[in-house]
């Protein structure tokens, strides 16, 4: 069955990864549903969390393949029940005086951060699964949201 | 500390690279210059290294192709930026797909002008990167080194490939304290060699419960050297066998246990027993193309399946695998075999298989004739390096070349590319100059590479061009006539080319044959003349003189 499923790739940080991956993936027709991607603790060494569509056949062939670019280090299937899975959003809100009870209490129940205030504009940070970003932004659109911004997943296997 | 390093002397990335060359054994490139690549031509020059210069990037990277197929380590090929680097991409994709070690250098425009659309430059490696193993544009001068020594470390282990460096001039043309004890550095490559034992031991648990099982296998044989041990687990297990395209030439015909070639090109029986006799399917060395598979559904259906392979990633990629191997089938295959010699699989001799005879392709348009052609080839009883093109020769070609002198058959199978015929025989050759080469082409295939006729003259190599000439497209014919209710277009050439002329204005020699009992004489007169020649054989006229009609032979 189709689904989304979560594939985290251990690369070396070279000139052109990016280009390597997004290339296997394209030309394999795989459908990438987010892609992030970031330095790890390890110097020289960078971490893909790509969210693609498909069933277990087809994610096996994908990390089988993106295994297989020289640069590619690691690779690993992931599953919802043995890892944690994260995303991050901003977003820009237009406020005045009323919102600011509501917008408090929507702080509050997300644990969300301002981050800038000025001239009745407002910059919030959130940070949480993907389900709880969704509801976040069903929640801002009470307010006038001038700007946002979400990034993919970042995934890690629970445990050792 | 300082002394030391002072006395690394400092020599061009050209220079360096020529070193690396040869320190790499490698004694022949196959070339084209340009101005990007002026410097490692320089180099060259003074190298000892033998240059071979085709008239077309496509011509040389083929060569190199044909090279390392014949001996058996990466064939090395040289092209300057731009138009030099995007002919060569063909050749990559046939490379790529058949697992042909090549290492591919191409010259870039110097580094500071990279990305503003200066003359003669392309994004190489962007361009490239799906169609090669691996490639890399050397920017800095402590990467040459490396660089270097994994580009023909990785082309020529694991699943082996073509792998691609871009030197930017700046790169080759700059002095530079090269260490050449410079390590590669490949964390993230490490193929798999020796097979997993449980999934070996469960293999052959497999095999020993089976009633009719069969081996399917195909050119992966030839690129682990696994050949003998191939034979001897066959004979050990007694296990019938069925080829695909790319498995030429690894067991005779004649052989008691050779059932056939799967496929759409393949025999009938062949297909028949995988697909619903067998009750185990063995998979060696073969990526289960679509070519060979067909219907995936259909595949095997009967069978559990063993997949065998160095590359993980064809296992399971279009049909679903029971036992997974991962590993080199050298490697594997002695180690089964030692298993067996310990305790047998207890099959005495190969289950009987009923209606086993071997029906052949369709005798459709002069395929007699083509038949006649090469089982008069296969007579010649001498080492040959035969190469094919595409079309309709290539799959009889597979049937009736079946001289083991003259196999593997040097053949584009995975990117079907026409015009690969021709410079890949000059290429075996440059690998085994004591061993004439022999290039069967359609005329369709032979003009689109025809030019590189002219290097098997300047190298007086031993090389005949047998063109199977029906004045036409013959495999799009055919399939308008199976596909698209005979509704024949664009498969007709118009104006006849005379090969024989062709021939002779290049410096070479020409045969015109128009009927059948000229076919073997003159193939024989051909290949003892040891000077270039080209044979134009007139299916049509010569399936006349055998008084049979091009169009309705046999059918």
């Amino acid at each position: 069955m189709d689904q989304h499923q979560t594939i985290t790739l251990e690369v070396e940080d070279k000139p052109g990864v990016l280009s390597r991956i997004s290339t296997l993936f394209s030309r394999r027709g795989y459908n990438i549903e987010s892609l992030t991607v970031g330095h790890t603790h390890i110097p020289g060494v960078s971490r893909f969390t790509i969210v693609v569509t498909g069933d277990e056949a087809i994610l096996e062939q994908i990390r089988k393949q993106s295994q297989k670019l020289i640069h590619v280090l690691k690779t690993e299937n992931l599953d919802k029940s043995q890892a944690v899975m994260r995303e991050f959003a901003i977003a820009k809100l237009k406020y005045s005086g009323e919102h600011i009870p509501k917008i408090n209490e929507l702080v509050d129940l997300y644990g969300a951060r301002m981050l800038d205030s000025r001239n009745e504009v407002l910059i919030v940070e959130f940070s949480g699964t993907e389900e709880k970003i969704e509801m976040v932004f069903k929640d801002l659109k009470q307010f006038k949201v001038l700007e946002s911004i979400r990034t993919g997943k970042l995934a890690m296997r629970t445990g050792q | 500390m300082s002394d030391k390093v002072q006395k690394i002397q400092e020599i061009t990335g050209a220079k360096a690279l020529v070193k690396l060359l040869k320190t790499n054994k490698v004694d022949t490139i196959f070339g084209y210059p340009g101005g990007a690549n002026l410097p490692i031509y320089e180099e060259l020059r003074k190298s000892g290294i033998n240059h071979i210069l085709s008239r077309h990037e496509q011509g040389a990277i083929h060569m190199a192709d044909g090279y390392a197929r014949v001996k058996k380590k990466p064939g090395v090929c040289l092209a300057t930026s731009g138009p030099g680097a995007t002919n060569l991409v063909t050749g990559l994709a046939n490379a790529m797909l058949d697992s042909v070690p090549i290492v591919a250098l191409t010259g870039q425009i110097p580094s500071n002008m990279i990305g503003t659309d200066a003359f003669q430059e392309v994004d190489c490696i962007n361009i490239t990167m799906p169609v090669t193993k691996h490639n890399e544009l050397v920017l800095h001068a402590e990467d040459l080194v490396p660089a270097i020594k994994s580009a023909f470390h990785i082309a020529n282990t694991g699943r082996k490939g073509p792998v691609l460096l871009d030197f930017p001039k700046d790169v080759l043309d700059t002095k530079f304290p090269y260490n050449f004890q410079s390590e590669m550095n490949l964390p993230g490559y490490n193929p798999t060699i020796k097979g997993n034992v449980g999934q070996i031991k469960r293999a052959i648990k497999i095999l020993k419960k089976a009633k009719q099982p069969v081996v399917l296998f195909g050119g992966g044989i030839y690129l682990s050297n696994g050949i003998n041990e191939f034979l001897k687990f066959i004979r050990l297990a007694q296990i019938p066998v069925v080829r695909t395209l790319m498995g030429t030439g690894i067991i005779s015909e004649d052989d008691p246990l050779y059932i056939g070639m799967i496929g759409t090109h393949g025999n009938t029986i062949a297909n028949r027993v995988i697909n619903k006799e067998a009750d185990v399917v063995f998979a060696i060395g073969t990526r289960l193309g679509d070519r060979s598979v067909m219907k995936t559904h259909l595949f095997a259906k009967n069978a559990k399946i063993i997949h065998l392979d160095i590359d993980p990633a064809e296992i399971g990629k279009t049909i679903p695998i029971d036992i997974p191997i991962v590993g080199d089938i050298k490697e594997v295959l002695s180690d089964i075999i030692q298993r067996l010699e310990e305790k047998s699989l207890g099959i005495e001799k190969p289950w009987k298989i009923n209606n086993n005879k071997r029906t052949l392709l369709s005798t459709r348009d002069a395929a007699p004739v083509m038949q006649t052609i090469f089982s008069e080839l296969s007579e010649i009883d001498q080492n040959i390096h035969v190469s094919t093109d595409v079309g309709r020769h290539q799959m009889w070609a597979n049937h009736y070349c079946t001289n083991p002198k003259h196999l593997p058959l040097i053949t584009s199978g995975g990117l079907g590319t026409m015009g690969f015929g021709l410079p890949a025989a000059i290429g075996a050759w440059f690998a085994d100059q004591q061993t004439p080469v022999v290039s069967l082409s359609g005329d369709g295939s032979f003009m689109m590479n025809m030019q590189e006729f002219i290097v098997a003259v300047e190298n007086k190599i031993p090389l005949t061009v047998i063109i199977l000439n029906d004045y036409r497209l013959g495999m799009i014919r055919e399939l308008q006539t199976t596909s698209y209710n005979g509704h024949y277009t664009t498969h007709n050439f118009s104006e006849h080319v005379s090969f024989t002329k062709f021939a002779e204005a290049m410096g070479g020699k020409g045969f015109d044959v128009k009927s059948t009992e000229k076919i073997g004489s003159t193939i024989r007169e051909a290949i003892q003349s040891r000077v270039p020649t080209i044979i134009d054989f007139d299916l049509e006229n010569i399936s006349k003189s055998a008084h049979l009609s091009l169009n309705s032979v046999a059918s």
